[in-house]
């Protein structure tokens, strides 16, 4: 090579190597760093939907009430509050907490946000009408009508009034969901239409922190402590940095360099994570309070044949199913084999302290694995149905990873070894073509999940009633529906412990005629760096609260 | 030349407005909605569509939806990110796709350039011979392959550079994401640069040149790469647009906020956004139509005998 063309190429090569070191950059103190497995869609309220949207804005906005770190409902923006005797009228009692524009936080703010989050009508709504908060006029407004008519008013700039058409035994923990947060009226007004909560210029707080960089749909989300925060003590996080990650592998490689310091990974790592006694250590399973089941199309004109509206066949297929085998040797992640409608570690008693599914043998008599039962409901069905061989079809979506895929395995060869005779296809579909064929019941089983919206056991009762949009696969109950509306209308709703006893009867009804298998509560599995400590875990609404957490 | 470049000017705009018609009709009839169906009702669903003006016929939405593009107003999204304004969206995807893409191109035909050109000076030697293998590599091994071995390598078990992009720490971060997308640029660039200096390192003029007492970089600059480049720039051009428009796959390795992750949120999301996937499909023909004319100038500039050509056809 010639003199001058060496220089060519070395002079760049220094340049490159030189720019590359002088770019290092340490991390500061108090810095959280954790993995969030979807990015966030939305920080406005009014449209929220998904539980990473929600985890994000409850960081920066705070609700009239909070959730502790067992559950329990506490003051937020409210200091105190009053029932009525009935039970249908709320008074909140606002404390002097501050929007991170200066802007004290106003009952006016709650009205504001209220009255929109109904008229804009998005998909959760419905957690202001008569299927949760019951809130008076929601139905009307959500459906058009004038939205000064939610029964929601301010008294003076610190006392919200809200009166209920119903009494509802779970409204103060209900009031720390995202949906009932307030927004700043006179800020809203001043950014640009449908800009609101897109950048951190469109968005105040008056929570723990404020936004410090933020666009919908991004990989990387900052969120700075609020010193104008009311709790402000609380907090001993500077800084906290959201990262989307959606393999779990990048995810367990980025914890174990010390990028991430709380991650959330897959199954199948458990085992390859406990033969590390150092890794082992930071590993917890929460879990979720989120619902794996099979629901079944009852349509008799069903173009299988309708067996699935034969009640034998479904409790045949609902006993033939090994849940420990599912979690233990497919799943391996801790998930909890359920035999109830309501997933297990979910909902407590208040009086009680025992969550509402602690008792998962209460339906063994139609709900379990008991090979004998499921053949003798099987023979039963072939005799009724008058033939012998069945093949139907199972439909999931494949576009929400490996985990599903190894439950409609596990499913498949579960009820082909266990019901001769039964044939499963399956049916991986992508979720917005799940959604659509689940709905319109084009489908004979499939595997469906819900996750709670709020703490109480309606969130899943609430499914299977007849009026609900999501619940037709061609079963329907009268003596069920009564059951739900009765627990959310005056005679129960005020009784609780007869309330809790009629959710039980009508989930019994569930099972007697086998509406659902259910599978398994999900579980997350989830690594934490030792150094940090006082992140909170609920199973409804917010996941995840770091408001306590700490970095050592 | 004027007139020559009016006419292509003019000949993208037409074929663009063609683009912009045929994708917002099939956008429109393909199968599936903006719509996410899990927790919304048929009457729900049925007035959001009312909302939005999709209950009205094709060329009436056609022709609302042109007139504000004409004045710059991509308008919002029909389902994602709750219909916030797209622009902002895309601006900020497109910075950092766009800042990323600059950096491979320029690092990918930087040491593709002189991989070539290290090669072809030394044909039939080890320089040459190792490049070739490089090049093939680089052709053959899928990128995200190198992108997870980077990852690994240099992340995790040397870590020098983040493990994921971060904006607040553009450059330093970028680097790998941008080192990644880079090898096939490389890789094309250093086989084309070889083959077309082997070509003009044979021919006469060079061979006089040589005589008269020219060499080394001299040689090489004013009479060798000048008349190489050409196809390379060919080659480079499509490139261009490739890493301009984001890498999916790149972009989700390293947690890039880009045009490709838009693209597939948009089409894959629980419903198609009617809006983003015009205003990304809109941006990434323009770029391209864009480039190519871009390229057409290029060509005479690099070459005047083109130039000369252009002029006699004018």
């Amino acid at each position: 090579m010639k003199p001058k063309l060496k220089r060519f190429f070395i002079f760049p090569l220094i340049g490159l190597l030189f720019l590359v070191t002088a770019c290092g950059r340490g991390t500061s103190e108090n810095e959280l760093k954790v993995m969030l497995g979807s990015t966030v869609v939305t920080l406005d309220t009014a449209h929220m939907q998904d539980s990473y949207s929600f985890e994000v804005v409850a960081d920066c906005i705070d609700g009239l009430m909070q959730l502790d770190e067992k559950g329990n409902a506490i003051p937020a923006i409210a200091e105190s509050f009053e029932v009525s005797a009935d039970g249908k009228e709320y008074t909140f009692h606002l404390r002097d907490a501050k929007w991170s524009n200066g802007d004290p936080v106003t009952a006016h703010d709650f009205v504001f946000a209220w009255r929109r989050h109904c008229k804009i009508a998005d998909e959760y709504s419905f957690i202001f009408d008569s299927t949760v908060a019951c809130i008076k006029n929601a139905e009307a407004v959500i459906k058009g009508a004038d939205p000064s008519t939610l029964g929601v008013t301010a008294k003076d700039d610190k006392t919200l009034v809200v009166s209920l058409d119903a009494p509802v035994s779970f409204f103060p923990a209900l009031m720390s969901f995202p949906s009932f947060y307030p927004i700043n009226e006179k800020f809203y007004n001043s950014v640009k239409e449908g800009s609101y909560g897109t950048s951190p210029d469109t968005f105040i707080s008056n929570g723990a922190f404020t936004l410090d960089s933020y666009i919908p749909g991004t990989a990387n989300i900052a969120l700075k402590k609020n010193e104008s925060y009311w709790d402000a003590n609380r907090v001993s996080l500077n800084m906290l940095r959201y990262q989307v990650v959606s393999s779990s592998d990048n995810a367990l490689t980025a914890f174990k360099n010390g990028t991430l310091q709380v991650v959330k990974i897959a199954g199948e790592q458990v085992e390859h994570i406990k033969s590390d006694s150092e890794l082992s250590k930071q590993l917890s399973f929460i879990p979720e309070g989120s619902l794996y089941y099979i629901a079944f199309n009852q349509d008799p004109k069903n173009h299988h044949g309708g067996v699935l509206a034969n009640v034998n066949m479904r409790l045949a297929i609902t006993n033939a199913i090994d849940r420990n085998s599912l979690v233990k040797n497919y799943l391996m992640d801790g998930s909890l084999p359920t035999y109830t409608a309501v997933p297990q570690k979910f909902s407590a008693n208040v009086k009680t302290g025992k969550f509402f599914s602690e008792n998962q043998d209460r339906y063994k008599d139609y709900v379990s694995f008991n090979l004998e039962k499921a053949r003798e409901h099987l023979d039963k069905a072939k005799k009724e149905l008058n033939r012998d061989e069945f093949n139907i079809h199972l439909l999931y979506s494949n576009d929400s990873g490996d985990r599903i895929t190894k439950i409609v395995q596990a499913v498949k060869s579960q009820l082909e070894a266990n019901l001769p005779g039964l044939t499963v296809t399956l049916q991986p579909v992508p979720k917005a073509e799940y959604l659509r064929n689940f709905s319109t019941d084009n489908f004979d089983i499939a595997v469906a999940n819900w996750s709670p919206d709020y703490d109480d056991p309606m969130t899943f009762l609430n499914l299977w009633t007849t009026s609900n949009a999501k619940s037709t696969e061609y079963w329907s109950s009268a003596e069920y529906d009564k059951i739900i509306s009765d627990c959310s209308t005056d005679n129960l709703a005020i009784n609780y412990d007869a309330r809790w006893d009629a959710m039980y009867k009508a989930e019994k009804i569930l099972f007697e005629q086998a509406v659902i298998a259910p599978l398994f509560t999900n579980t997350n599995v989830i690594l934490t760096s030792p150094k940090v400590s006082g992140i909170e875990y609920h199973t409804a609404g917010v996941d995840r609260v770091f408001k306590s957490a700490k970095v050592k | 030349m004027a007139k020559y470049i009016t006419k292509r000017i003019l000949m993208s705009v037409v074929t663009l407005f063609i683009i912009i018609f045929t994708l917002f009709v099939l956008v429109r009839i393909m199968p599936g909605d903006p719509f996410p169906v899990e927790r919304m009702t048929a009457e729900m669903i049925e007035l959001k569509r009312i909302e939005l003006g999709l209950d009205r016929p094709i060329p009436i939405q056609f022709a609302d939806y042109m007139a504000k593009l004409l004045q710059g107003d991509l308008g919002n999204g029909t389902s994602l990110y709750n219909g916030a304004p797209i622009m902002p969206i895309i601006l900020v995807c497109m910075e950092n796709s766009f800042k990323i893409g600059v950096m491979s191109i320029l690092f990918g035909s930087g040491v593709g350039l002189m991989m070539g050109i290290a090669a072809a000076l030394n044909r039939g030697k080890f320089i040459d011979r190792f490049c070739t293998i490089c090049s093939i590599l680089g052709v053959c091994v899928p990128s995200y392959v190198f992108m997870i071995f980077l990852q690994y390598f240099f992340a995790y078990k040397i870590p020098f550079f983040p493990y994921f992009f971060d904006p607040s720490n553009f450059f330093f971060s970028a680097i790998m994401p941008a080192v990644s997308l880079s090898l096939i640029s490389i890789a094309t660039v250093a086989r084309f640069t070889r083959n077309e200096m082997l070509e003009v390192l044979d021919s006469d003029y060079v061979k006089l040149a040589k005589s008269r007492g020219l060499y080394g970089f001299k040689l090489i600059r004013k009479h060798v790469l000048r008349n190489a480049l050409i196809p390379v720039v060919t080659v480079i051009a499509p490139l261009v647009v490739d890493l301009l428009t984001g890498a999916m796959v790149m972009e989700k390795i390293y947690g890039v906020n880009g045009l490709g992750k838009l693209m597939v949120d948009a089409i894959a999301g629980e419903g198609i956004d009617y809006n983003y996937v015009l205003a990304l499909s809109i941006l990434f023909s323009s770029l391209y139509i864009g480039i190519m004319l871009i390229l057409d100038i290029l060509y005479v500039i690099i070459d005047p005998r083109i130039r000369l050509t252009a002029k006699e056809k004018v």
